[in-house]
């Protein structure tokens, strides 16, 4: 018999946006084709949002119901976010997936993998810099070697080397 | 007779083929194994470079990467909680806290073994009933895909062990994503807001390596501190004793992957569900609680979606009919070859069945010597600190969605369904679905109008037909078993009995 979760912080906010997702894309497949036909183009991602938006109140309901997680002395709902949900860790490391997509572009596959790698492992608390060094060099040249040359996957080159190379 | 087993033992004896055999096994295993790398990336990939080769050496090289692919998925699922493949969603159910037991070698024998044993019952099936399983097949009509799809997505919902509520609504949520772009049918633009981008639609390997590889490392970055399990993986073979114990359930789970692998549309990943289920609601005393390491969580996919490669080649070979998304690629690369998959290919020609049969044969025997050796260098990944492994798993998530289409967009769709697939996986819900949702969607969708199309618009008959015809009646039954079995009513009910 399944038991009820308990609630996290945040969880009846982040139900409540999906509830508010369904409608807006419900709207979205309604503006397909309007209600023309049984087979038009909207009529099955209609069926689709709107299973979602039933299924969305339903799961809304039973998170109102649900018991919260207790919460530490003195501790905001916004401190109990961050700590169950959001620590410093997550956060930052998805700012430097973010930087390391960006610099893709820029510095090619190669330069912006071996940074990320580097300072990520750092990031995430691997303090032994030569280890991060080295792991991230060797890593990074048998992942070129397999998918450059036996996949022929072409990697991102990036827009400054290209720039220095033409 | 003899010639037809001159054709099934060529790849045998002729050394390239017995070499490009092994080789495809070998490479698959990795592939499958690597979070990131599909089998149907792969062998699109091999296409490219083999259509000048001879036809039975390009078909003994994939056969092995399809055969090797669909167990190596189950690796990495294993070991890292990541399915390398769909088709290995469910063995990570019971895999990984195996694994996280120090049982990983264990696990990764079993999984080995009954692997082969269902690529056998899955040959056997092909070499013997193809011709009956593909005429049942044929009478299909597209309702049946409809609720086959449907009671496929339910089935993962299911499997989250928590609400049904959330498990519907990823698999809506896959659909929705699924049907972003021009419309099939029409050619009409969905869910695109004018962007031209989005008329192509979303990669649904992007999905995937977003929602199993982004989200999983973002979540274990919350047991950064927790020292990695060392594995035991000193005890690879499974005693004969365990193995007897399993063979029932295994013979019943290859079944399932036999049959379900036959059926258009659904594949090794609907057929490891099915069975996982299966053994869920068959076996009443598994070794441990199913989803904390029960081994009868991994014998159940895993002989089913082995079993379904047989399976699939089923429809591919004799209807022309892709079984799944790698055996929809594979007859793109026997077009290539000059040969027409199709009733008249057993006709014409019956020696290309017998070479197939032949070298799935062969590719099966590779994975049982290829899946029972190098575990230890394997098991190493899982004793790498988090740190080093967390950054490594996602730059090779990276280039994954990159090689898609060599496009950078693809990637920033992983990281924004990786973002999206963590909070979903912090707040209870299940990311199966999802990709599964993306994957059977456009079959739904299309299913669906075609149904109501010879219906000819009008619900009450489209309805009628459900219960009009046998074969619908029973899915139509099995479907809502489904449902009804998830709710507190059956539950209830079945604590009273």
């Amino acid at each position: 018999m399944h038991t009820p979760r308990a609630r996290l912080a945040g969880e009846l906010v982040f139900t409540l946006l999906l509830v508010g997702f369904s409608l807006f894309m419900l709207w979205q497949a309604y503006r397909i084709s309007q209600f023309e036909s049984l087979t038009s183009a909207g009529a099955f991602p209609m069926f689709a949002t709107a299973v979602m938006l039933i299924a969305g109140l339903v799961i809304a309901g039973q998170t109102v119901r649900a018991r919260p997680v207790p919460a530490q002395p003195d501790e905001s709902l916004a401190r109990q976010f961050v700590r169950q949900i959001t620590p410093f860790v997550v956060v930052a490391f998805t700012l430097a997936i973010v930087v390391y997509m960006l610099l893709l572009d820029v510095l090619g596959f190669l330069t912006a993998s071996y940074l990320f790698l580097v300072v990520s492992m750092w990031l995430l608390g691997g303090r032994r810099i030569v280890l991060n060094l080295v792991v991230s060099a060797l890593s990074l040249a048998a992942i070129y070697l397999v998918f450059q040359t036996v996949f022929s996957v072409v990697l991102p080159k990036g827009s400054l080397i290209q720039g220095w190379l033409a | 007779m003899n010639e037809a087993l001159s054709f099934f033992f060529m790849s045998w004896i002729d050394p390239k083929l017995l070499f490009l055999t092994a080789a495809g096994t070998f490479a698959g295993i990795y592939i499958g194994a690597i979070p990131g790398l599909s089998v149907t990336m792969a062998v699109s990939i091999l296409i490219s470079f083999t259509f000048k080769w001879n036809v039975n050496d390009a078909l003994a090289l994939i056969s092995g990467i399809f055969l090797g692919g669909v167990y190596g998925g189950s690796r990495s699922a294993i070991l890292l909680n990541i399915p390398g493949a769909p088709s290995a969603i469910a063995t990570g159910l019971d895999g990984y806290p195996l694994a996280k037991r120090g049982e990983a070698g264990a696990a990764i024998g079993l999984t080995t073994v009954v692997s082969v044993f269902g690529g056998f019952i899955g040959i056997l099936a092909l070499a013997i009933a193809a011709p009956a399983v593909a005429s049942l097949a044929l009478k299909f009509a597209p309702r049946d895909y409809l609720m086959l799809a449907i009671w496929g997505i339910l089935l993962v919902g299911s499997l989250s062990g928590g609400s049904l509520a959330k498990g519907i609504f990823a698999g809506a949520l896959g659909v929705l994503i699924g049907s972003v772009g021009l419309d099939p049918m029409t050619a009409e633009p969905r869910f695109t807001f004018g962007s031209l981008q989005m008329t192509a639609g979303i990669s649904y390997v992007a999905a995937m390596i977003g929602f199993f590889g982004v989200a999983e490392v973002l979540a274990q970055l919350h047991e950064l501190k927790l020292k990695a399990v060392k594995q035991d993986v000193s005890k690879i073979l499974p005693s004969w004793k365990l193995l007897r114990k399993y063979l029932p359930l295994a013979t019943r789970t290859s079944a399932i992957g036999v049959v379900v692998g036959a059926l258009p549309g659904a594949g090794g990943d609907i057929a490891a569900l099915m069975a996982y289920d299966h053994a869920k609601r068959s076996v009443k005393n598994p070794s441990r609680p199913f989803g904390e390491g029960a081994y009868e969580g991994l014998v159940a996919p895993e002989s089913a979606n082995n079993a379904a490669v047989g399976g699939a080649y089923i429809p591919m070979l004799t209807l022309g009919i892709p079984g799944d998304a790698v055996t929809a690629v594979i007859i793109g690369a026997m077009y290539i070859h000059g040969l027409k998959p199709g009733p008249m290919l057993m006709v014409e020609t019956p020696h290309l069945f017998w070479f197939q049969v032949g070298a799935l044969t062969l590719a099966n025997f590779f994975l049982l010597f290829f899946g029972l050796t190098g575990i230890k260098m394997f098991a190493k990944i899982v004793e790498t600190p988090k740190p080093i492994l967390l950054p490594l798993i996602l730059v090779l998530s990276s280039v994954g969605a990159y090689a898609i289409s060599n496009n950078p967009v693809d990637v920033y769709w992983m990281l924004g369904f990786g973002v999206v697939g963590y909070f979903l996986k912090m707040y209870g819900f299940q990311v199966g679905p999802v990709i599964l949702g993306m994957i059977l969607g456009p079959l739904m969708d299309k299913s669906y109008r075609q149904a109501m199309i010879s219906a000819e618009g009008n619900i009450a008959r489209f309805a009628g037909e459900f219960f009009t015809s046998p074969l619908s009646f029973i899915i139509l039954l099995a479907l809502t078993l489904t449902i009804m079995s998830q709710t507190r009513w059956w539950q209830r009910l079945r604590g009273r009995a």
